[in-house]
């Protein structure tokens, strides 16, 4: 116990000081590093925790993004209602698509996702009435309590603090007797169903649960982006954030922010090397594969952390 | 008493079992002989709803089970030990049989059903926190039945539990499945090690290519030249 409230101070304390120490543009780079940890963090549930297969994620940060921003721009639904408003009908929708995992399964569910994620791309491009079509549209502002927040540093104080909430929250399912079930799940389905679970509302929700944090990551995005354009949401993308995924560790929640971070950075070292830079992520994504299939997460060892924080509770118990 | 009575179940519209009946007086063992393929997994799996049955009956003492699915199958009090064991490898035992008890709420009464367990599966004791995957095959398998036993169920539908393993272990388990039917559990197994089966139930069936051939109590199936010739 004494072990984590030194850790959850220690947070804060770094949450408070980074914003002193960096300068704007790096700290839009956090904020675009959480938002994006946060949609593959959707990815590593039905992918990594769940085993299901998704090519969907671009598709739902999709849905959030432009949802939220539409709700704004047309009807002047504040951001800060719309994209929590549209995250939860984005998770129904995720929901309805998880119960397809009835029929469809392995390669078959991988595609049907995928095109999902078309048809979403396309739906974009064709209601330009809405959406403003291939052109795109603006996002608009985002206000609360009659301030605009617009810069990195101002972003940063809303981004990095949901996306940690949402973070805490998937961690401690995982841990609980839920990530348990999905444990079980993915080790042995026949045996999980003969125990009584039912099998095909925990793939939903997994698939729900996603389909939530890529709009709330969509939402984020399109505020951080200020701009939103159907391209930027195609199957390339949705392969992107699998990639993420895949390097940084599909089964665990800190894989996703360890996987964003290379990614987002990469580029930056990467400078000369710009034009070869799908060159490397593929080289790193296959490697990865073949040599870590559990990603950047396994080299460090969260086991072995969680049994530290573990026995210092257990012996503040005893003392 | 389990009853199954007219069943036909199958994959697919492809029927596997045809007009299956079986008794299985409460508190016994009784048996399904037969050879691969004959449809003795696909029976136990559509007691329990694993697979669709297309028609028939499926009673527990009275009670009319229809169109059931696993979970209420477990709620009615039968648990099914599948093929294989399907263990959860990658988790603990004690994770796997706390799985076992996925339907009961009570932690109370789990933790007792565990310490229970422990002491009719020793070997499971000290390794309660390693994963299943380091246990030995015939350990493997008594914690597949002690994961089931976990639901407290009055019917355990056992499928080829001495598949693999060293006679020693299979000898254990049938130690084991006598001492649980001494505690009122009724057994329903299925086994391609007949002269086994044959010694640990009271009756049996001889299942094949999805349809009952012949039944009796254990004496008879022993004596029988059918069973002889194709199963011992």
């Amino acid at each position: 116990m004494r072990l984590r409230i030194i850790f959850s101070v220690l947070g804060i304390a770094m949450f408070f000081l980074i914003p002193k120490l960096f300068a704007d543009y790096n700290l839009y780079q956090f904020c675009l590093i959480a938002v994006t940890s946060l949609i593959v963090l959707g990815l590593v549930i039905v992918t990594g925790i769940a085993g299901q297969i998704s090519l969907g994620q671009s598709a739902f940060v999709a849905l959030g993004g432009y949802g939220a921003a539409i709700l704004a721009t047309n009807w002047g639904v504040p951001l800060w209602l719309g994209i929590p408003l549209v995250a939860v009908l984005v998770a129904t929708v995720g929901f309805l698509l998880g119960l397809m995992t009835l029929r469809v399964e392995g390669h078959y569910l991988a595609l049907t996702t995928m095109a999902f994620t078309a048809i979403v791309q396309l739906a974009l491009v064709h209601a330009d009435a809405v959406t403003g079509g291939a052109a795109g549209m603006p996002v608009p502002s985002f206000e609360l309590f009659g301030k605009s927040l617009s810069t990195g540093a101002e972003l940063y104080y809303l981004i990095v603090p949901i996306t940690a909430l949402l973070f805490i929250v998937v961690i401690n399912l995982n841990n609980s007797r839920t990530g348990r079930v999905f444990a079980a799940i993915r080790q042995s389905e026949i045996a999980a169903e003969a125990m009584g679970v039912n099998i095909l509302v925990y793939k939903a929700s997994a698939f729900a649960a996603s389909a939530f944090l890529g709009a709330i990551g969509g939402g984020l995005l399109a505020i951080l982006v200020t701009y939103l354009d159907p391209a930027q949401f195609g199957i390339t993308q949705t392969v992107y954030y699998l990639a993420i995924a895949v390097v940084g560790g599909l089964l665990s929640p800190f894989g996703a922010i360890i996987g964003t971070t290379v990614f987002v950075f990469l580029p930056e070292f990467l400078q000369t090397f710009q034009t070869y830079l799908g060159l490397v992520f593929g080289i790193m994504l296959l490697g990865f594969i073949v040599l870590r299939p559990k990603g950047l997460a396994s080299l460090i060892d969260i086991e072995n952390l969680k049994k530290i924080v573990f026995k210092s509770r257990r012996e503040s118990v005893g003392s | 008493m389990l009853t199954v009575r007219n069943l036909h179940a199958g994959y697919d519209g492809k029927e596997v079992l045809r007009d299956v009946n079986i008794n299985v007086p409460t508190g016994s063992v009784v048996t399904v002989l037969g050879a691969n393929g004959a449809g003795k997994s696909t029976l136990l799996n559509s007691i329990v709803g694993l697979v669709p049955t297309s028609s028939g009956v499926i009673e527990w003492n009275g009670g009319k089970i229809e169109n059931t699915t696993p979970d209420q199958a477990l709620k009615c009090g039968i648990a099914l030990v599948p093929e294989q064991r399907e263990l959860f490898l990658g988790m603990s035992v004690a994770d796997n049989l706390r799985m076992g008890a996925y339907l009961r709420r009570n932690s109370l009464d789990i933790g007792a059903e565990q310490q229970y367990l422990l002491e009719i599966f020793p070997s499971l004791k000290s390794r309660l926190e390693q994963p299943a995957r380091a246990l030995s095959g015939g350990e493997q398998q008594m914690l597949a039945i002690a994961r089931a036993l976990m639901s407290k169920p009055s019917v355990l539908l056992l499928d080829e539990p001495s598949l693999g393993l060293a006679p020693k272990f299979v000898e254990e388990i049938f130690r084991i499945l006598k001492q649980i039917t001494g505690d009122g559990t009724t057994v329903l197994l299925v086994e391609q090690n007949a002269a086994m089966a044959l010694d640990a139930a009271e009756s049996g069936y001889v299942l094949d290519i999805g349809k009952i051939t012949f039944s009796g109590t254990s004496e008879e199936l022993k004596k029988s030249p059918i069973v002889r010739a194709s199963y011992l």
